[in-house]
């Protein structure tokens, strides 16, 4: 199929307001008479609460209201209702909102927050999940199980489990007695930040007409409708959301994270919009955090390397409210198995309440977590065989006719992880790795990957267009755009979809719930997929309201009509035509006669057949549509320092069609790095009290220009897929998942030091190498 | 003390209260409404906030009001005439550095800065200018071949008008 506008590299039409300053992100709204919250934090992250002592606060200058949750009852959630706006008895975690003060500056309501006093009685903290899974563990929730939750769920009462998924296939743990060879492991994804450049925030306003209007930093604006209208008893209508521009996501501006809290104070000050916008500190502590997964994993395997059986137990420390965290750990569980297929799965996801902020999404949603357990235990496996772990892999691919762990059966269509799996290594493994020298130890590294969209059966995108009386379109959809190029990729497959020019394409730039059609939420990669396919059958909807008009013109069969973007013309004369400019609000004869309907129309799209997990066995329809790719890397050690230096990074992933090049490239060349700080040095570092040492862009660093790999190859293999638009697939979580993997395979093919855990920082490679040398020396000695 | 700061902003003379204390981003974006500047950090580590302040870049989140008068200050506001576009703004589009855009206009005016003192800043001195800089989505590879081809378009710039100025 021959395209137009698909596979072009057009520049984003977001781009001039953004380089030119003027786009509105949230904190540069100012509306009349606003007021400016600030939230207290508490001391500990885990304590009853016996006093709050508001008074002083009270009396600070410019001060309308201090509020604390002594009233409030409020639960929220849309997967666990087990959130709450403002702690009240007790606090969970150590960036919980404890009390807040309402004042005319954000610098009057700060220095007022600072004076308000509070008495706590501390309790134990836990901030990893095993210790919060003893038998003697202090229940972070006691209302476990009591909770409303999905009915899919299965919280354990009585413990700090907020949710165990069990997944088995085959005969399950049995299914080891078919291996000749079983190698296991223990590995660790810690907790990190999505640190989005720009901080979560949000201003709510509830009216004297009983309506709230909401302006907000989420990619969720219509969960959030929903959740507000539940949580202060009005008709989902009279809640209105505006998502400005957004400054980067990641995933932690997804599910509901500070509106309910922003809503809860500003509902003490009827008639006046309130803003809060997170300091640099706060959107660390007080937002969604991400990983904190920790995988035991055992794979079986026969002599010649083909996988037999998978166990897989995800202990995950969701934080202290597991509504945002609990589809990550079963994500991460039915994912653990990578792009493999194991005859007999017994896969385990504990979701475990701990003390620390809550986990939500981040970009990956549980795929990098326990695929970095897999592609790391696979090469321990080819060691253990004497077989290249190329091979092991080849042997195991999810291809066509196979079956992973859901139950799934793979078709072509599902893409051709061989071919990039080839790409990258033909990247890097056909040439010499240069040897040991005095400064350097060299390694390459490899780890192929899958991902899901991690959706939900309800989940589905909206699209309405409209043609206006010069033959442009206006397209006005409820997805986000983060940043990713959404819009770019909305205007392209509409151009194409309508064969209307991108240039007389207009996609509305703000999301309003008043006027957008439906988006479940912009999440899991599948904007393209879902969102495109809503465009075209939209498109398909106002085309033939088009020829239905020009058919009465024509005086003809609908049928036997054609278009191409100006003309609706006759198939057998297309001299027999009429321009669409005179068919967009219907046909109006020479005497103002006019006929036909008018030239919009709305669709929407979903992913086919997704289902929820069967209650027995955890199988089901939850992926529906995967995107496969491999990365591999060469890198340095430097000896002096025990610094990595990544020479090379090559990336390549099977999505079905390119839409932008520029965009798509963007995507990748930045995840990859977003994956490299995670591995190297990016981990929110809590203490044994669950108080973040590293709240800070100076103390949590994210990778800068100095840090970017000395060159990036990325190539794409395009088989088409039978869901998306033109056959494209998901990629924008996707090049995050074989980074860790690829460098800490890289790291033993230079020194011969296997980690399980991240990130591997230069002092800590440094002492590794130390006393590995050490170790030989002694056994040299003896 | 003065009770008043009188500087420029964009060309335009300004007065702002020298109390209470604050700092150039928070007089930029919270009085004169030029919300260009983004808050990132805070702390003067992020770029966000980044604007050109008597010829230099600077991260106004940490630039005392007390420093303020008699300077001339250009935000991203400034960059543009409304209608065409700065060439470093051009440049930066074309490379695909625009992703969510929250640190371009920091971005921008580093690279301003930098260029109008130094057209012929060499490849290390452009780094370490942009090391300053944080950036979440791009990676900062299209970043970086933004800002090579802003300095390659200002030059041209420069030479189409007969040499330096």
């Amino acid at each position: 199929m021959e395209f137009k506008y698909i596979g072009k590299s057009l520049t984003r039409p977001d781009a001039v307001g953004k380089v030119t300053g003027k786009a509105i992100f949230l904190d540069d709204i100012y509306l009349p008479e606003m007021l400016h919250a600030s939230v207290l934090r508490p001391e500990y992250a885990h304590a009853r609460i016996v006093e709050i002592d508001t008074r002083a606060a009270q009396r600070e200058p410019g001060v309308v209201k201090v509020v604390t949750g002594a009233d409030c009852d409020l639960r929220y959630g849309d997967n666990i209702k087990d959130l709450t706006p403002m702690a009240k008895d007790k606090v969970r975690h150590i960036g919980e909102p404890v009390a807040a003060v309402i004042a005319d500056t954000p610098q009057h309501a700060k220095a007022a927050m600072q004076k308000i006093e509070v008495t706590y009685q501390p309790l134990p903290v836990y901030t990893d999940a095993r210790d919060a899974m003893a038998d003697d563990a202090v229940l972070i929730h006691e209302q476990n199980g009591e909770y409303w939750t999905l009915p899919t769920l299965n919280p354990i009462a009585g413990t700090n489990i907020a949710n165990y998924y069990h997944l088995t296939k085959g005969r399950a743990e049995a299914g080891f007695e078919e291996a000749d060879v079983i190698v296991e492991g223990e590995f660790l994804y810690p907790f990190g930040s999505c640190a989005a450049l720009e901080p979560h925030g949000a201003i709510v306003w509830f009216k004297e007409d009983n309506t709230i209007e909401v302006w907000s930093t989420s990619i969720c604006p219509f969960i959030i409708r929903e959740d507000l209208a539940h949580a202060y008893g009005i008709p989902v209508a009279d809640v209105r959301v505006h998502i400005p521009e957004l400054g980067g996501c990641f995933g932690y501006k997804s599910d509901i994270t500070v509106e309910q809290t922003v809503a809860y104070i500003a509902n003490f000050v009827p008639g006046r919009p309130v803003k809060w916008v997170a300091s640099r500190q706060e959107d660390f502590t007080s937002t969604l955090i991400g990983h904190g997964i920790r995988t035991r994993m055992k794979l079986g395997a026969r002599h010649d390397g083909t996988f037999v059986a998978l166990k897989t137990k995800v202990y995950h420390a969701t934080g202290a409210y597991a509504d945002t965290g609990v589809n990550v750990t079963i994500g991460a569980t039915h994912n653990s198995t990578g792009p493999y297929e194991f005859p007999h799965c017994d896969l385990e996801g504990y979701c475990v309440y701990t003390n620390t902020p809550p986990v939500g999404a981040f970009r990956g949603y549980g795929h990098q977590e326990t695929q970095f357990a897999i592609e790391r235990l696979i090469e321990i496996l080819a060691r253990k065989l004497g077989a290249s772990p190329f091979e092991v892999r080849e042997k195991n691919y999810l291809t066509a006719g196979k079956v992973n762990a859901l139950g799934e059966r793979m078709w072509e269509s599902n893409g051709d992880i061989i071919q990039c799996a080839e790409k990258v290594k033909r990247a890097v493994f056909t040439h010499q790795k240069p040897k040991e020298d005095q400064a350097y130890y060299y390694g390459r590294g490899f780890a192929a990957l899958m991902k899901s969209p991690k959706g939900a059966p309800f989940s589905t995108k909206g699209c309405y267009i409209k043609l206006n009386i010069d033959g442009s379109a206006s397209i006005n959809m409820g997805g986000a755009e983060v940043g990713q190029g959404l819009r770019t990729v909305v205007q392209q497959i509409a151009a194409e979809a309508l064969q209307i020019p991108p240039e007389k394409i207009r996609v509305y730039p703000e999301i309003d719930t008043q006027y957008c059609p439906y988006e479940w939420q912009t999440i899991g990669s599948m904007f393209t997929i879902q969102g495109g396919r809503a465009i075209i059958r939209a498109a398909n909807k106002v085309i033939r309201t088009l020829k239905q008009t020009a058919a009465q013109v024509l005086r003809c069969d609908v049928d036997m009509l054609d278009y191409d973007g100006e003309h609706v013309y006759l198939r057998s004369d297309p001299a027999v035509r009429v321009p669409i400019t005179r068919l967009v609000r219907g046909y109006m004869y020479e005497n103002g006669m006019t006929i036909g309907e008018l030239a919009h129309s709305v669709s929407d799209a979903r992913l086919p057949r997704y289902s929820d997990p069967d209650p027995e066995t955890g199988q089901g329809n939850m992926g529906v549509t995967y995107t496969f790719g491999a990365q591999a890397c060469e890198l340095r050690i430097e000896k002096k320092t025990g610094k990595i230096i990544i020479d090379h990074f090559a990336s390549s992933f099977d999505v079905g069609k390119v839409i932008n090049p520029q965009q798509i490239r963007g995507q990748v060349v930045g995840g990859v790095l977003m994956a490299i700080g995670a591995t190297l040095y990016e981990k929110l570092d809590f203490d044994a009290e669950g108080r973040l040492r590293n709240p800070q862009y100076f103390q949590y660093h994210i990778p800068t220009l100095k840090d970017i790999p000395g060159k990036q190859t990325v190539e794409f293999v395009e088989t088409p897929s039978a869901i998306g638009p033109f056959g494209a697939r998901g990629l924008g979580e996707h090049p995050v998942i074989g980074v860790a993997p690829a460098i800490l395979n890289a790291i033993y093919d230079a020194v011969g030091i296997d980690y399980y855990d991240i990130p591997i920082t230069p002092e800590r490679l440094k002492q590794d190498i130390e006393a590995q040398a050490a170790d030989a020396a002694d056994k040299g000695a003896a | 003390m003065a009770e008043y700061i009188a500087f420029t902003v964009n060309g335009t003379e300004r007065t702002v209260a020298a109390r209470p204390a604050r700092f150039l981003l928070d007089i930029l974006r919270d009085e004169l409404h030029l919300t260009g500047a983004k808050r990132g950090c805070d702390n003067g580590t992020c770029g966000t906030c980044v604007v050109v302040l008597d010829g230099r870049a600077v991260k106004s989140c940490i630039i005392p009001v007390e420093k303020l008068d008699g300077t001339t200050v250009l935000t991203i506001e400034g960059l543009s005439d409304g209608k065409m576009l700065h060439p470093i703004q051009q440049a930066l589009i074309e490379a695909g550095a625009v992703q969510c855009g929250f640190c371009i206009p920091g971005i921008a005016m580093e690279l301003y800065a930098l260029f109008e003192t130094e057209l012929d800043a060499t490849e290390d001195r452009i780094r370490r200018a942009l090391n300053r800089h944080l950036c979440r989505c791009t990676g900062y590879e299209a970043i970086w071949e933004g800002a090579l081809l802003a300095q390659q378009q200002m030059k041209s710039k420069v030479e189409k008008r007969g040499g330096h100025k």
